[in-house]
């Protein structure tokens, strides 16, 4: 009969996850990192730590001493390690644990978008073939009012669904964010559609390389699973003091489309009336909108 | 020993455990904000980054590694022996369709894999399993078929596709090497009693299969935290524009596509977003080198091999898939397109 020193770690371990996991739920902090539809998937993963848990706990005193391999053990695990690599294996290991309790998870902002790719049409340095390219992807698209709502949706039934594209087609656009990123993408695919529209917006301000100073991009985190396929979407807005909002600064907006040209592509663009520097929202993340398969 | 003294000995253990954990959990903010003033901004949003892969990543490794405790406890040689065809071509055909028809991510396949291939199953064949398991099933068909405007080409080509290159690149694993490439010995024969196909009770080998998944886990899970920091640390760090201003044209902008879904290390199931979001700067074909080439390797599961199979089977696997992918995806442009 001998303690395990070796196993008592790891039976400290997998309860220190099983209580992250369920950390993560209980505070909500859960939807600082993924999309919130696919929370089942994590919840399981802290009941199936409790469960190792349990297991791990019959292994901490081996009863036979000289045959310390218990039941499944087929000798290619930790016992040829040196002592060394043990160590290092294990620091691995409470990294997340440390990094996970110990940092508040942060929103990402601007310095992570400016390494997520652009937003606006790129056009210096850009090939005829790329270009061609381009326009075909514009023009390729459908408009949106033809296009069957994407199945398996934030939770908008089909009928609602269609109801929020009508408001679309109101004189004033109202940016909530369970249809932030369609109507972006619809505004986006047809801008002359939209042409003198009255438009209503929240987001963190974004200056990317290339645009005027009088310019940023109003823009929102796009989440499809985790916070690591996050993308920006938003649109380019025009304010006189532009200059007095810096990046991150979290703003709303009331203001006209208008489209312009920007490298020979026609982009709307959101003459500014109104701004009003608001905090944080809760629910800094956009979340794609999928329709129900059921 | 009396069986009394030791259940409550075991009792008392994970109780003392569990404090453990509460102490952990209560004192790790308050040592982490001890700390704090050294960590910048910028490391504040890498750990965001890394903490959500892994949380993402984690309930699917816990699948992985329950199924390949399961094949451990329960699924003998015998059985392997029968199953996989006897002919090389069949066995390789069989082995691309097994995975595409389960359901695996990139990070859950790897531990199945090499518990199949010490079981016995040829390398060629795991190597089938390892490549279309993460790359086709229904979840990633799905998300494909939404990212790209609903529209059923990229889907289809992805997995069209993406078979076919699996096909090449798992004949060319198996005229490569003949042997099973497993780091460390076979099997331990010490310890035969303790696999499938002895007669012990199911309680004791579901004890056995759960024991074993831990240590797959411990085993596994030092790798995925170690490629997750390093995906997240090049998402914060490197604009990803850094990448296109050098050049131009159908190669260079397909090497930057898989470049990309190499060192993001995304899961397969959302990487399609984040390929269609670069449809307005590259061709599509450039994309669908992206899409292929992510769910079968990238760095987060070169790390998880590595750490399995021989250096020099992994370096050679690595080059076969970035070449074959590479190759196909420039011989499909300039014969249909």
């Amino acid at each position: 009969m001998k303690f395990q020193l070796t196993q008592f770690l790891k039976l400290i371990l997998l309860g220190a996850f099983s209580s992250f996991f369920f950390k993560l739920h209980l505070t909500g902090e859960i939807a600082k990192f993924i999309n919130p539809k696919y929370i089942l998937m994590s919840q399981l993963a802290g009941f199936l730590f409790i469960l190792l848990f349990i297991i791990q706990l019959g292994r901490v005193w081996e009863i036979n001493a000289q045959h310390h391999c218990s039941a499944g053990c087929n000798g290619d695990h930790d016992h040829s390690h040196s002592r060394f690599k043990k160590v290092f294996g294990y620091s691995v290991i409470i990294l997340p644990l440390l990094t996970g309790y110990g940092i508040e998870p942060a929103t990402l902002n601007s310095s992570i978008a400016g390494n997520k790719g652009l937003l606006l049409p790129q056009n210096e340095g850009m090939s005829q073939a790329r270009q061609d390219a381009f326009n075909e992807v514009v023009s390729d698209r459908e408009p949106l009012d033809e296009n069957e709502p994407i199945p398996n949706n934030n939770y908008l039934s089909d009928s609602e669904y269609d109801r929020k594209m009508e408001l679309l087609k109101e004189e004033q656009i109202e940016m909530s964010e369970d249809v932030f990123a369609v109507y972006i993408e619809e505004i986006q695919t047809n801008p002359q559609m939209y042409n003198g529209k009255k438009i209503k917006i929240k987001g963190f301000v974004y200056k990317e390389n290339g645009l005027n100073s009088n310019q940023f991009i109003i823009s929102r985190f796009l989440i499809n699973h985790c916070v690591a396929d996050a993308r920006v979407v938003g649109m380019v807005s025009e304010y006189k003091d532009a200059a007095l909002y810096t990046q991150d600064t979290w703003v709303e907006l009331q203001g006209t489309i208008r489209t312009e040209e920007y490298n020979g592509v026609e982009i709307p663009v959101i003459q500014v009336e109104e701004v009003e520097t608001i905090s944080e929202p809760d629910d800094p993340y956009i979340f794609p909108i999928l329709v129900k398969i059921v | 020993m009396s069986r009394w003294l030791y259940s409550s000995l075991v009792n008392t253990t994970g109780v003392l455990a569990l404090i453990v954990v509460v102490y952990f959990v209560t004192y790790t903010p308050w040592l982490m904000n001890s700390v704090s003033f050294l960590l910048s901004d910028s490391f504040i949003q890498l750990n965001t980054i890394f903490l959500s892969i892994l949380i993402e990543a984690v309930p699917f490794v816990l699948i992985g590694v329950l199924t390949a405790g399961f094949i451990q406890m329960y699924i003998t040689e015998e059985h392997i022996r029968r199953w996989i065809p006897k002919n090389k071509y069949k066995a390789i055909i069989m082995s691309c369709l097994v995975g595409a028809v389960f359901p695996a991510c990139e990070c859950g396949i790897v531990p199945i894999v090499r518990r199949l291939v010490k079981k016995g199953v040829p390398l060629y064949a795991g190597v089938g399993i390892l490549l279309t398991g993460p790359l086709i099933n229904p979840m990633v068909i799905l998300s494909t078929y939404m990212a790209f405007g609903n529209h059923v080409t990229m889907a289809g080509l992805r997995v069209g596709g993406g078979f076919t290159a699996a096909l090449l690149i798992t004949l060319s694993i198996s005229t490569l090497f003949k042997s099973n490439q497993l780091k460390g010995p076979l099997a331990d024969p010490v310890h035969k009693e303790a696999q499938a196909g002895t007669n012990r009770s199911f309680s004791y080998k579901a004890r056995g299969m759960m024991q074993h998944s831990i240590d797959e886990f411990f085993d596994m899970g030092k790798y995925l935290i170690i490629g997750a920091f390093i995906a997240a640390s090049f998402q914060t760090y490197i604009p990803v524009k850094s990448l296109y201003l050098f050049g131009d044209g159908l190669m260079y902008s397909t090497s930057v596509m898989m470049g990309l879904a190499y060192f993001l290390s995304l899961c397969s199931e959302a990487d399609a977003f984040i390929g269609a979001s670069f449809s307005n700067l590259f061709p599509s074909v450039s994309i669908l080198a992206f899409l292929i080439y992510g769910p079968m390797i990238d760095l987060k599961n070169t790390i998880m091999l590595l750490s399995v199979f021989k250096i020099k089977f992994v370096t050679v696997l690595l080059l076969l898939i970035t070449a074959i992918v590479f190759g196909s995806i420039i011989v499909t442009q300039s014969l249909f397109l």
